[in-house]
């Protein structure tokens, strides 16, 4: 089942004077299936941030639709789109966005006391997701008394908490060294396992050969993919994503 | 030919840095300009020859120059306060500043520019500003201490030279701390300063619980006074001790509070109260200080407002109680004779300056001699002349001037009289008021430039939180809200405090007054009850101006 469609999207932006215009997106077009691992890779600069805030709601393509389940987001009135993005979507960013003035436990719930959940219900999730994360003596710490990799885990256990129909990540390694990195992508694949849909942007092919399929973007357009296959190992598919990336840019070089 | 153009350059830079900061930049020149104006003021008045013209000048000069002297301090403090909220803001941009490449003595140059611009600008339109109002001020001066009007105010060049000499220091200082915070800071550290955490904060609930048992104590004594003396000798060490309490319950007492919220999950995990009690958290842990400073500055304002208009209102009654009859002459036993003999001269006296003596109503001894020596003004128990005076208060002050001038053989000495110690009194609780009122105004002055600059750096502060909020979908309408709650409480918390320490201070007001003859503990009631309402209204005005300037810096994301 195609969880999310993307029709055309395009986005421009512009400067404060007006007329200096910015092309960020130049029509993109993809569907993710429902329980799919989807990368998608492309230099700083490319429109990654912008595709994935356009597909978290929290900004409009200047053309084009979005669809999730099937509902058109352009459908939804402002006053339901927090609603909508509280239930559907879980978001992973780069540089966290954990609140200071909230526990870990109390950033993971965050979510959950948005949507009014019993306290209950809230316990009763908290505990397995939070054991899934491996964060579960570190809930009463403060953000900054914790790593750069358990912030990201406890970043990551806030999207799910609310099972979310579709797990968005903006280079969700930027920040971490490869040793948080590696725990925090092997977490993504356990997610992806139990039947998690994630989209991943990052720029870096470590991070990517996480995926199972891998997107290329390049001056606001999808350029190619690559799928993994069954049976192949993260070597492979690695050394894969790495030829095709260099052979995508030394074709961007000889074009420009 | 290079070097002029590069000195154009870090000046141009440093104007376009002001404009960009212009929240900031524009209320610190404003606050260099307050405060210039007020200092350029005090100086000018305290060395114009015009004081020492006035009844009682001597002293009002010496009340001038020590608070000449306490607010340059204070000034100096102020000023190297704010500037570091100045920096504080902007140690990000610095840092940029440093992986562009630009080295720590251009970003130093740059910085020094910015600040001479600043408090250069703001120095000049405070002497302005204080030439203007300086005159307006003065003649509302005359008039409270009811001085003669063909006085006037020429400020002195030695309070150009004390203007400059205070903001030639304050620029050194801020200096010296700008050029140390960028030499010592690396880019990595300055770029991330801004997100620094917050320390622990241990010994909560001991400290929440002195600061309660200092306040009770302190609320406890000033309601219990039973007399003047005591409540002039303790006045100080107990406002010490409130503000000692204030700092406390603001920084432990609010943090133990939220505390005590946050552990009752049912009430903690609403939305209405998860982000706003949390928020409250990390308000209360960096800003306790300031919003304690507020509330002290809230609290002096209305006590000296209350203390001197009370004074000035209660003259009347204090002069009644003190002079039970307009006129007393001490005649050290005079006979029955003499004392007709002089009664009947101050009769035709006073007959010449229209105005006549009638005895004193007031003393019981009086009325008894009266029976024995009709229409007498004599009092031969206590040798003592009492009378009332009825007739033109111009007149009746002519009269007793000459009276004065005259040697008179029964007079030995003692003379007392409600006319001279009205004038006097005008000019004493005159300038008294005056000073408060000029004070308050300075303290309201900067309370107001505190609140604002708290809101402001606060709203670059939660911008982010509540993006993130946006991003795991809390809705506009609930973003608002607690925006709301939170910037209402942050008000309304200084304005309480301010307003319970008020009550109990009146009554240790009431008690000081009593050193004055005044007995009217109503009539203080009334006056500090007005000076509450006004400063009520002011400060909802301001809320209402930076609370919208906060909205629009932490809406801009949203
Ligand atoms: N708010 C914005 N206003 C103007 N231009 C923007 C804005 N956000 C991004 N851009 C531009 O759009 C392009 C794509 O940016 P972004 O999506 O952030 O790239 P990436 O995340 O792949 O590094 C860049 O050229 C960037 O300068
Ligand atoms: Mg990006």
């Amino acid at each position: 089942m195609v969880l999310l469609e993307i029709k055309q999207v395009e986005k421009t932006y512009r400067t404060k004077l007006g007329f200096q215009q910015c092309v960020a997106l130049r029509g993109i077009s993809c569907k993710v299936e429902e329980g799919e691992f989807v990368a998608i890779m492309g230099a700083s600069g490319s429109g990654k941030t912008t595709l994935l805030n356009i597909l978290a709601s929290l900004d409009r393509p200047s053309a084009g639709e979005v669809l999730l389940d099937g509902i058109k987001l352009s459908d939804i009135p402002d006053r339901e789109l927090s609603r909508f993005r509280r239930d559907k979507l879980g978001f992973v960013f780069q540089d966290f966005n954990l609140l200071d003035s909230f526990s870990l436990r109390d950033n993971i719930l965050l979510p959950l006391v948005l949507a009014r959940r019993p306290l209950a219900e809230m316990e009763q999730r908290l505990i397995p997701v939070a054991d899934m994360l491996g964060i579960t003596t570190l809930l009463a710490k403060f953000p900054y008394e914790v790593s750069g990799g358990e912030k990201q885990r406890t970043a990551v256990a806030r999207a799910v908490i609310t099972e979310p129909r579709l797990l968005l990540a903006d280079e969700p390694t930027g920040a971490l060294d490869s040793r948080a990195s590696a725990n925090l992508l092997q977490v993504f694949t356990k997610l992806n396992c139990l039947g998690r849909t994630i989209l991943m942007v990052t720029h870096s092919a470590q991070a990517a050969s996480y995926a199972r399929r891998v997107l290329f973007i390049s001056d606001g357009r999808l350029v190619s993919q690559l799928f993994r296959a069954a049976d192949e190992n993260d070597h492979s598919f690695f050394a894969r994503i790495i030829s095709s990336q260099s052979a995508l840019a030394g074709g961007g070089e000889q074009n420009g | 030919m290079a070097e002029q153009s590069s000195r154009g350059f870090y000046r141009r830079l440093a104007w376009t840095n002001i404009r960009r900061n212009r929240v900031f930049c524009l209320p610190f020149a404003l606050a260099v300009a307050v405060v210039s104006a007020v200092f350029f003021l005090c100086v000018g008045i305290a060395f114009s020859d015009g004081l020492s013209n006035m009844p009682s000048g001597a002293t009002a000069r010496a009340i001038f120059a020590f608070g000449v002297f306490t607010f340059a301090l204070f000034a100096f403090f102020f000023m190297f306060y704010l500037n570091h909220f100045l920096v504080k803001q902007r140690k990000k941009e610095f840092g940029l500043y440093a992986v562009l490449g630009l080295s720590k003595n251009h970003v130093g140059r740059i910085l020094l520019w910015e600040n001479f611009l600043l408090i250069g600008g703001g120095m000049l339109s405070g002497i302005l500003l204080g030439a203007l109002f300086g005159q307006l001020l003065f003649s509302l001066l005359k008039q409270l201490i009811h001085a003669a009007p063909g006085l006037q105010l020429r400020i002195p060049p030695v309070a150009y030279l004390g203007v400059a000499i205070l903001f030639a220091l304050v620029f050194a200082a801020t200096a010296v701390y700008n050029l140390a915070q960028i030499r010592l800071a690396n880019p990595i550290s300055l770029l991330q300063s801004e997100k620094r955490g917050e320390k622990k904060s241990r010994f909560l609930l001991p400290a929440a619980l002195l600061g309660l048992a200092m306040l009770g104590f302190a609320y406890y004594f000033a309601w219990t006074i039973e007399n003047y003396a005591i409540a002039l000798g303790v006045f100080f060490p107990l406002a010490m001790l409130v503000i000692c309490a204030t700092y406390l319950l603001f920084a432990a007492g609010s943090i133990a509070v939220l505390r005590l919220l946050r552990a009752n999950k049912r009430f903690y995990y609403r939305p209405e109260h998860f982000v706003s009690i949390s928020g409250m958290f990390h308000r209360m842990k960096q800003n306790a200080a300031g919003l304690a400073t507020i509330c002290i500055l809230s609290t002096m304002l209305t006590v000296t407002l209350t203390t001197t208009l009370s004074l000035y209102l209660g003259q009347e009654k204090i002069l009644a109680e003190r002079y039970p009859q307009d006129l007393a002459i001490y005649s050290g036993g005079a006979e029955g004779a003499d004392a007709a003999a002089y009664d009947a001269e101050l009769s035709d006296l006073a007959a010449l300056y229209d105005i006549t003596l009638r005895p004193a109503e007031t003393e019981p001894e009086a009325i008894s001699v009266l029976e024995t020596l009709p229409h007498s003004l004599y009092d031969a128990q206590n040798n003592w002349f009492y009378c009332d005076i009825s007739g033109a208060d111009a007149d009746a002050t002519a009269f007793i001037q000459e009276l004065r001038k005259g040697k008179d053989p029964l007079v030995y000495g003692y003379f007392d009289d409600i006319f001279s110690a009205r004038q006097e009194g005008y000019t004493m609780f005159g300038g008294l008021l005056f000073l408060g009122a000029f004070f308050s105004i300075v303290f309201l002055v900067i309370a107001v430039l505190l609140i604002y600059f708290k809101q402001v750096s606060e709203g670059y502060e939660d911008k982010a939180r509540y993006l993130i909020l946006q991003q795991v979908g809390m809705d506009a309408q609930q973003v608002q809200d607690t925006i709301r709650r939170q910037v209402r409480w942050v008000f309304i918390l200084p304005l309480l405090a301010t307003m319970l320490h008020m009550l109990f201070a009146s009554r240790i007001i009431t008690r000081m007054l009593e050193a004055f003859l005044l007995y009217d503990w109503g009539m203080t009631l009334r006056c500090s009850l007005g000076v509450c309402l006004l400063f009520i209204l002011l400060y909802f005005v301001v809320y209402q101006l930076t609370a919208r300037i906060y909205y629009r810096i932490v809406r801009h994301s949203v």
